[in-house]
């Protein structure tokens, strides 16, 4: 039976190699962001105004009800275009393997994709999206600019922001009694004070932890065309050798190497640290564990400026889609003012239009939003790049192992090397 | 057995067309199966090998070269895939001997008849029956450091390691998944010994009790040299299994700290990546290895396998 067996495996392996031989094609070439897309179709805002027929919105999981809310009330508002909402699941990477299975076989099932904020580029870069650039300038002044670099790659746009996020430093009042205003602050107090808790697991969180301090201090991931890493700089040293000496001292606990953003948002919880880095989400569940305790955008790196990192969704509109005005009018739909303040009240999802933030509806059901609006305006977003997958681990995974003790530079000169390997991936 | 196959074929002779020999005819009826099983493991393994000898752009669409086996030297050369291999043979070298000797200890006791068997069966049954990622899903907060419960366990007790951070030091991450595994898939390998167990005749027993042998002495001169079949067959499973881990280490720690394995790698370059050619290079190094061990298997206990069930 083995015999048997390995010999058609062998059979398949030689016509395997055979077939190569025949039909291998395609020559070099890279991409560099000004080109990405170079024959992609544009959608204009007059498509949507005139637009019938139907559209479906991919999404993760509605959670809360409020993305079938929002559809709804879209199809009772503007009948001519019927929208229906396919729910994906609700792990982030299992989205992104559901959308690439369909993308890759040119289904014209979703219309309207939901993506996360950090694979726009791969997106664009693989032509799976429409070129969205006149609707968004059509309504530039009403985005949080921040929010509309997530999507931008050269001077082209891909999708129009959904919803946004950012960092936050949480403390607990009775321990601290003035917020930090610097990083090296924060974590002096943590040190003295009792513990700051972040996402040090070797993920994505990871990567996002150290950016917003790497931004802070004035460092860079990509130069300016994205050609090239710059990650190797006197920053970037300062700014690992802080964290690895938050791990060394204990300002920040080693289980912090194990934490993702549950994990540290119960060590903060239960009083194990006092400082917390983590995403508004925690802000409802502290007010509902009755905590005394005060949230505050991401401090100054000392000598730098504030900075966090954009998180959130962007809609982009599928290729592959039968009805690219539709998608368009629906879009517009769930990012005008109306449909944002109810993501924001109902799903706890920040509006990624400045005017929400002042509204004040808004303002009485979240408490913070004033604070919000600053965080994410002092955002960045990560390199936006089809190869951004390899760019993340390649930081991620060397950022780890400085946290594990390796030294800050070499960690540094990896990832750059590994960042540089990436950029020139085929 | 020649008669016979003449004497079927001559009566079968008239209801078939002409020329159609027994071999031919047995062909025929195993085509449908035959042609099953090409689609659904001949073609796949196929196409990843396929996959394997291109890269696939992932900047510009639909495009992609052809490579040879570069693909497969760039993998041979990475200290990360032999950082994978390692860790994944050390992980399926401790974590399958503790089930081997766990599983048979189990086997044993289930053997033995008392009050309570059926329900002591259907418990010990329980881990393997719940899916793998729920029970990493488990360790991943039992593990947890301060508030995980084994920390609080080790700490209540005053033993070492209750302030140990589990899965973010290399070496521990390692035996938290080996002591995972060991949890759930022991009982996977008392269910299969215990099967070895019982086709054992009592009579065996009853003669070697006659002849004055010690329990010890009818537990390493019977019952192991009988129960060999089994255990192999065991063995087996779980090791190809075992080289396979994915589930274990990507709830448990993503890989962090030196527990990324061969799946998990492949798993990594191909879905996180995209980098279609590289990724399947590595799929299909690690069917190779699987693939390899499990020939070994074959090659050198297979044999026994065979003349065992013979004998019996």
């Amino acid at each position: 039976m083995n015999s048997k067996l390995s010999s058609g495996l062998a059979i398949a392996f030689v016509a395997a190699v055979a077939a190569g031989c025949g039909g291998g094609g395609g020559g070099g070439g890279g991409t560099t962001p000004s080109n990405v897309g170079e024959n992609a179709k544009t959608v204009t805002p007059g498509q949507a105004q005139n637009a019938k027929g139907n559209v479906n919105w991919c999404i993760g999981k509605d959670t809360t009800g409020a993305f079938s809310q929002v559809v709804k009330l879209h199809n009772q508002q503007n009948p001519n275009v019927k929208v229906k909402l396919t729910e994906l699941p609700t792990a982030a990477d299992e989205q992104r393997n559901q959308l690439i299975q369909r993308l890759r076989a040119k289904s014209p099932e979703c219309d309207v994709l939901g993506m996360d904020v950090i694979w726009t580029g791969e997106f664009a870069g693989q032509n799976w999206l429409l070129n969205v650039t006149p609707a968004i300038n059509a309504r530039k002044n009403e985005f949080i600019p921040s929010t509309i670099n997530t999507a931008k790659i050269g001077d082209k746009y891909w999708a129009v922001p959904f919803n946004t996020n950012a960092g936050f430093i949480y403390y607990d009042k009775s321990k601290v009694k003035t917020p930090p205003s610097t990083w090296q602050q924060t974590f002096s107090m943590a040190k003295s004070d009792g513990g700051f808790a972040f996402q040090g697991a070797q993920y994505e969180g990871l990567t996002v932890n150290f950016l917003e301090m790497l931004y802070a201090a004035g460092g860079t991931v990509l130069n300016s065309d994205g050609s090239k890493s710059t990650v190797d700089s006197p920053q970037a040293e300062q700014v690992l050798t802080q964290m690895q000496n938050n791990i060394k001292d204990g300002a920040a606990p080693k289980a912090n190497l194990t934490y993702m953003e549950e994990e540290s948002k119960r060590a903060w919880l239960t009083d194990k640290d006092v400082l917390l880095r983590n995403w508004p989400y925690v802000y409802a569940q502290a007010v509902a564990a009755k905590k005394n305790f005060g949230v505050t955008p991401l401090p100054k790196w000392q000598g730098g400026a504030s900075a966090s990192v954009i998180g959130g969704y962007n809609l982009g509109i599928s290729a592959y889609s039968k009805n690219p005005g539709g998608a368009l009018e629906f879009i517009n739909f769930a990012t005008a003012p109306a449909a944002q303040k109810k993501f924001f009240i109902k799903s706890s999802l920040p509006a990624v239009l400045t005017s929400v933030y002042t509204d004040p509806e808004v303002k009485k059901k979240v408490p913070f939003a004033a604070e919000l609006l600053k965080g994410v305006q002092q955002g960045k977003a990560r390199p936006v790049s089809p190869v951004y997958p390899q760019i993340s681990e390649a930081i991620f995974k060397n950022v780890y192992s400085a946290l594990q003790g390796t030294s800050p530079k070499s960690a540094l000169q990896k990832m750059q090397s590994q960042i540089n390997a990436a950029l020139k991936t085929f | 057995m020649t008669t016979a196959e003449a004497t079927v074929g001559r009566v079968r002779a008239p209801h078939r067309r002409r020329g159609l020999s027994e071999r031919q005819l047995a062909g025929a009826m195993l085509s449908p199966s035959l042609i099953v099983i090409a689609v659904v493991a001949a073609y796949p393994i196929g196409y990843a090998i396929w996959l394997s000898l291109n890269q696939y752009s992932v900047r510009v669409p639909g495009l992609s070269r052809w490579v040879g086996l570069d693909n497969y030297l760039d993998a041979l050369k990475s200290s990360d895939f032999w950082n994978a291999f390692k860790t994944t043979f050390i992980f399926t070298g401790i974590s399958v001997s503790l089930e081997l000797v766990l599983g048979l200890g189990m086997a044993l006791l289930m053997h033995e008849s008392f009050k309570g068997r059926g329900i002591l069966r259907a418990t010990v049954l329980v881990p393997w029956a719940v899916l793998t990622v729920g029970t990493a899903i488990m360790w991943r907060s039992i593990f947890e450091p301060d508030l995980g419960f084994a920390n609080q366990v080790l700490d209540a007790l005053g033993l070492p390691g209750g302030h140990v951070v589990w899965l973010g030091q290399s070496g521990y991450a390692l035996a938290v998944m080996i002591f995972a595994d060991v949890w759930k898939t022991a009982p996977f390998m008392a269910l299969l010994i215990l099967a070895g167990l019982q086709v054992i005749p009592n009579d065996v027993y009853d003669a070697a009790k006659v002849d004055g042998a010690t329990a010890w002495q009818r537990f390493t001169r019977i019952t192991l040299p009988l129960l060999k079949p089994a255990i192999l067959v065991a063995l087996i499973f779980r090791t190809l299994d075992a080289l396979r881990i994915f589930d274990l280490p990507f709830v448990l720690t993503k890989g962090a700290n030196d527990t990324e394995t061969l799946s998990l790698q492949a798993y990594q370059t191909l879905t996180q990546d995209r980098l279609v050619g590289q990724g399947s290079a590595l799929a299909v190094l690690t069917f190779i290895i699987v693939m390899a061990v499990s020939l070994l298997y074959i090659r050198f206990v297979g044999g026994n396998i065979r003349t065992l069930s013979e004998d019996t």
